[in-house]
């Protein structure tokens, strides 16, 4: 267990709809503006009301890529919180209870302290839905913040509704603050910093999609919205004034690729935005992308399916979906960021190699990497942004005369011409096409032409394919995890908790792959790991058929909630055992 | 065989395919006809075709062009628009298409009054795929997958437009080719969403719809149809129940097209501004 001093999770809970969401975000915020590092996640069913919505911060001195399993602070809006949340309690751990919501528990392991939500409510004269600023006064004391910090954030979070709005919430923040602070004998002593040089930067996986997408020239974005990519929608929607791009919700998936198919067609970076169902609805123009060359990038966010599935919860279970999209031989890249700083990079990069390439690049997420909340690296980030955009072959005249657009090339890859441009035309033909782009059933055109886009793939995993990363000393290691996408982060925060020393090799780069690199990866004498958020194993098959290696010891999770890394390490201790 | 050059700066490309005496090799004609009675070149348009008998007018007219999905142009359409609006689009597709793979988009194009003008091949069949029912086939019509006689009566196209919110419908008769010429041209003038739809026999596979059948069916719109009153458009779109087939523009009106309205683009083109580069304002909220 860890040390409460330099790390703690702090969880609250209560009915959708009682600004559960909110309580976290500010608290969030106010530990990562006090310098800690911060980790949040929030669960939710696909409930407008009554569900039972949770957020939880991990906040620590060390850097933190998942939630824990141990809760330090559990704040509870209900009474339903405490019930649902017990068995993640232990003697360390404090609850705050409303004693008017029912008999305050007796005899327990876990300290329980009186938080009178609905007596102070009164008391101020204050909307029912402000006991979330209560609770975050409370929570704010309970773990030993600086009282001024918390007013001047709710100052800042709700300055545009209106000095009475914020004096009322500041109100009740202070009036929970010093609730706490009367009856807790022994301040928690995290170490938080009165001042920042700067502040943290700290959002979500879907946060960073768009800042990148907006930073790498997309001018236009389609989507029909779909948990959990859809604030990437809201998000780019709301930026458009600032940004000048061009946000689409249109009729239905089908129009969504469609549309973004045309833009590009016409000349703009152009994306989508779906979870797994809106995606296989979009599978069909990835193969007209694929033919017709056109440059497309997918942000295609997992949830557990099959059907609807769990909607507001994470799986990584459409990874082979992702590859194996678009009939026919679609030559494609899928990328998988493992967490928010690497989606920026990777999501920067995606729109390159979409223009490089002119073919479908997909960037995999999933609920637990859009929405959780993480640190980014800084430097990272803004150096990613700041890239000047890398168009390929993209030109606004043609260099030669007669222009072909589907010209056979060393590389697979040929000019492609914005259309307008004077004194040429050609076609994004969804057929089978001559190198001036006209409809052909020929045998040997028709073989140029796919061996011409096959190239490309070749050509991609000579200059832009990235080796997975590496973490630790392959050779000098008990373990050596193996992962792809969002499982990057509870095993990086795994690690830190076993004693024994482990390696990590992350794979973004998941399709295509160099064989030969990559086989060179997996020695006989090394104990590898598969760590995967799905049942069947899916980049282990992956591996198996793109470059031979099978990873014996999997563990697996597809109760729709991401892994503890708690969890990883206790699968190697039964393991072992 | 390659007939023609894709530097080639005249219309007329591939020796069309489609069959002797189709309705294709008109509507073809008229839409040529239309581009350069607008002094159109071939460098100057963009043409999205669907998939069908219709659609492979791809390589027999030359233009900037996406031969798209089945069922996809419109919708493609719109993302050409959208990105660079100072192009015409012309969007070319059969009944098949825009009724019934791509009847969503179909809707959504006419609320949206995208700035696009789409004439549609009606020949009540799919040609292509060797003549089963489309979705303008008459009640009971018999083909090679309703061999009893198509249950379903017929999409109504000229109500559907007009109730979805187009701001030009019109019909016309592809042996009628001056008049249906006019039409693509006013179409394509108009500003916001354009509809025309062509009747147009299949002589191969259509044995009902001849030529004879829309000769004795069509009539002009009367000289006094008012087509700024969206009531006399309903009126006449209704004749079509009763298989009666009005030819002429049944409607138009201004309203801002969905490009109008969008700022982002009120000064430039989307493909001809300059890149965004003011990503320290977004990172800013995030910290």
């Amino acid at each position: 267990m860890t040390d409460q001093n330099t790390t703690f999770l702090w969880k609250v809970g209560g009915p959708a709809g009682q600004g559960v969401m909110t309580t976290g975000l500010l608290l969030s915020k106010l530990c990562s503006r006090s310098g800690a590092q911060v980790f949040d996640y929030a669960e939710y069913p696909s409930l407008i009301q009554g569900g039972h919505n949770t957020y939880e911060v991990l906040s620590s001195t060390e850097p933190v890529s998942n939630r824990q399993w141990h809760v330090n602070y559990l704040v509870c809006l209900d009474k339903q919180t405490l019930e649902e949340h017990r068995h993640r309690l232990t003697a360390n751990s404090t609850v705050l209870l409303d004693p008017a919501a029912g008999e305050l528990p007796q005899d327990t392991e876990y300290t329980v302290l009186p938080l009178p939500l609905k007596e102070i409510l009164a008391e101020l004269k204050a909307n029912s839905i402000m006991v979330n600023m209560i609770a975050l006064g409370a929570s704010w004391a309970l773990v030993g913040g600086k009282k001024d910090l918390l007013v001047r954030l709710i100052a800042e979070q709700f300055g545009k509704k209106g000095n009475e709005i914020v004096a009322l919430n500041q109100a009740c923040a202070t009036r929970g603050y010093d609730v706490v602070l009367e009856q807790v004998f022994q301040n928690a002593s995290f170490p938080w910093l009165d001042s920042l040089e700067q502040y943290p930067i700290v959002m979500s996986g879907n946060d960073a999609f768009s800042l990148a997408a907006a930073a790498a020239d997309c001018r236009f974005y389609a989507s029909y919205p779909m948990t959990p990519s859809s604030s990437v929608l809201s998000t780019l929607a709301n930026w458009q004034n600032t940004t000048n791009m061009i946000v689409r919700h249109a009729e239905d998936e089908v129009g969504v690729v469609s549309e973004a198919l045309g833009a590009s067609f016409a000349g703009v970076r152009s994306a989508v935005g779906t979870s797994g169902g809106g995606f296989a609805l979009m599978t069909e123009s990835l193969s007209y992308a694929g033919i017709a060359e056109i440059p497309l990038v997918v942000f295609l966010s997992q949830r557990p399916g099959p059907a609807t599935g769990l909607p507001t919860w994470t799986e990584q279970g459409d990874l082979l979906l992702a590859c194996y999209a678009g009939h026919g031989e679609v030559p494609k890249i899928v990328l998988a960021p493992g967490d928010a700083t690497e989606m920026v990079t990777i999501t920067n990069q995606a729109f390159d190699l979409a223009d490089i390439y002119q073919t479908p690049v997909l960037v995999l997420s999933d609920k637990f990497l859009s929405e959780s909340r993480m640190w980014l690296d800084r430097t990272i980030t803004e150096t990613a942004l700041a890239q000047t955009p890398d168009y390929g072959k993209t030109v606004r005249e043609p260099s030669e005369l007669p222009y072909l657009r589907y010209k056979i090339t060393d590389d697979g890859i040929s000019e492609r011409l914005v259309p307008g441009a004077p004194g040429t035309h050609y076609q994004a033909n969804s057929y089978e096409h001559l190198e001036d782009s006209h409809t052909t059933e020929d045998a040997e055109e028709r073989t140029k032409q796919v061996e011409k886009r096959l190239r490309k793939q070749a050509t991609y995993l000579q200059n832009h394919w990235q080796m997975p990363e590496i973490f630790g000393e392959l050779d000098a290691s008990k373990y050596v995890f193996v992962t792809w996408g969002s499982s990057k982060m509870v095993v990086a925060q795994a690690r830190t908790l076993l004693d024994e020393p482990t390696a990590h090799i992350h794979f973004t780069h998941v399709y295509p792959m160099d064989r030969e690199k990559i086989t060179e990866l997996f020695a006989p004498d090394r104990h590898y790991v598969l760590v995967e958020n799905n049942a069947t194993g899916q980049f282990g098959t992956l591996l198996r058929s793109e470059a031979g290696v099978d990873i014996k010891h999997t563990i697996h999770k597809y109760d729709g909630r991401a892994f503890y890394s708690e969890e990883i390490v206790a699968a190697l201790e039964q393991h072992d055992r | 065989m390659i007939d023609s050059q894709p530097s080639s700066l005249e219309f007329t490309g591939y020796t069309p395919t489609w069959c002797a005496g189709c309705g294709n090799w008109g509507i073809g004609k008229a839409i040529e006809l239309a581009l350069k009675k607008q002094e159109l070149t071939p460098d100057s348009v963009a043409m999205l075709f669907d998939i069908g008998c219709s659609g492979n007018m791809n390589d027999f007219i030359n233009a900037y062009a996406m031969h798209t999905l089945h069922g996809r142009a419109l919708a493609t359409a719109v993302g050409v628009k959208t990105a660079n609006h100072h192009l015409p689009v012309l969007v070319t597709g059969g009944d098949g298409a825009l009724y019934g793979e791509g009847g969503n988009h179909f809707l959504h194009a006419c609320r949206g009054n995208h700035d696009l003008t789409v004439v549609v091949h009606d020949n009540s069949v799919y040609g292509l795929t060797t003549g089963q029912v489309s979705p303008t086939a008459q009640k009971g019509s018999k083909s090679r997958s309703t061999p009893g006689g198509i249950i379903e009566r017929p999409v109504n196209p000229l109500l559907l437009a007009l109730t979805q919110g187009a701001t030009f419908v019109a019909q016309g008769f592809t042996a009628q080719l001056p008049q249906l010429a006019e039409l693509i041209k006013a179409g394509m003038q108009h500003k916001g969403l354009s509809v025309i739809n062509v009747l147009q026999p299949c002589v191969t596979f259509n044995k009902t719809n001849t030529y004879a059948y829309y000769i004795k069916n069509s009539y002009a719109l009367p000289a006094d149809h008012d087509t700024s009153s969206f009531a006399a458009a309903l009126e006449q779109a209704q004749a079509t129940f009763a298989e009666r087939f009005p030819l002429g523009i049944l409607y138009q009106t201004e309203r801002p097209t969905y490009q109008d309205e969008l700022s982002q683009i009120s000064e430039q083109a989307l493909v001809k501004r300059d890149r965004f580069e003011d990503f320290a304002k977004l990172l800013g909220g995030f910290e």
